[in-house]
């Protein structure tokens, strides 16, 4: 039987981190993914441009009290990528 | 965290992150109590006024409406500009009592302009929905049994006089809205210290 390949976008330990965390909110901000993942501002802030860059995640930059705030959420791509990746995942593990 | 993921821990991640998510990031604790506080001081004024026949008392409401419209106002104001993710549970609960409100004035205004009469207990039966729908999304007890109770308390006021009706309101608001509310907000409290 053969497995479906995982998608190497979100087979990466912050960047899924990202995406399920996303995938639960209609948008967060920069500092709520920083607190809920754990990670480092520079790699948060490199996983987030390549899931822009594959089109999974929609990003506005705004400014709330004179302080540069960055808005993440999910495209419909995104979703259906982690979809495809949760049913891929799932193959793998026989359930 | 930076390293190559197997299937099963990629599943466990994809969990243990949507359930930090999941979570309402509102502080909804504080329309209870600011709510169940003024509405109950509403009726003890509107009692006590009309007892004394002084058909003035009907002003509470008005007055508790308005200081409790601008109050959650002002909080939902500040709580946005405060939180950092806005979940699908927040904005289900926020059109919840969206429409209530509109239910609930349609229904004031539209039964005492046209005559028949403002019934206590269509008011006592309709918050029970909210109430309870919202203690089911937070899956916090004392809200869904505050909600069984606005129920069952406004199927009673309806074979009830006015003066016990008003009585089941309070009880309902005090049992149904603040005290809830106040263990809601000690959750709250505790969440947001943990």
């Amino acid at each position: 039987m053969a497995f479906a390949p995982l998608d190497p976008v979100l087979h990466n330990q912050l960047r899924l981190a990202i995406v399920s965390l996303l995938v639960s909110v209609e948008g967060a901000d920069f500092n709520f993914l920083l607190e809920k993942t754990g990670a480092t501002r520079g790699n948060l802030s490199v996983q987030i441009t390549k899931l822009k860059e594959a089109g999974y995640v929609n990003v506005k930059k705004t400014f709330t009290d004179n302080y540069p705030n960055t808005q993440c959420s999910l495209s419909a791509k995104g979703l259906k990528a982690f979809e495809t990746y949760v049913g891929a995942l799932k193959g793998y593990l026989g359930a | 965290m930076e390293s190559e993921l197997t299937p099963s821990e990629s599943l466990k991640l994809i969990e243990t992150m949507i359930g930090q998510a999941k979570q309402s990031f509102h502080r909804n604790s504080f329309y209870f109590l600011l709510w169940g506080a003024l509405l109950i001081a509403a009726m003890a004024v509107n009692y006590l006024m009309a007892a004394n026949g002084d058909p003035r008392g009907n002003y509470a409401w008005a007055v508790a409406g308005i200081i409790g419209g601008i109050s959650s106002w002002a909080h939902g104001a500040r709580e946005a500009k405060r939180k950092q993710a806005s979940s699908f549970m927040d904005r289900v609960m926020r059109w919840l009592w969206m429409g209530f409100l509109a239910t609930l004035l349609i229904t004031m205004f539209g039964s005492a302009s046209s005559g028949h009469g403002f019934s206590v207990g269509t008011i006592i039966v309709l918050t029970g929905l909210p109430t309870f729908v919202t203690g089911q999304l937070l899956r916090f007890r004392p809200l869904i049994f505050g909600g069984i109770l606005f129920w069952m308390l406004g199927a009673v006021s309806f074979f009830v006089d006015m003066q016990t009706t008003a009585l089941l309101y309070v009880a309902a608001m005090l049992f149904g809205y603040l005290i809830p509310g106040y263990l809601l907000k000690r959750q709250e409290d505790g969440l947001r210290t943990a």
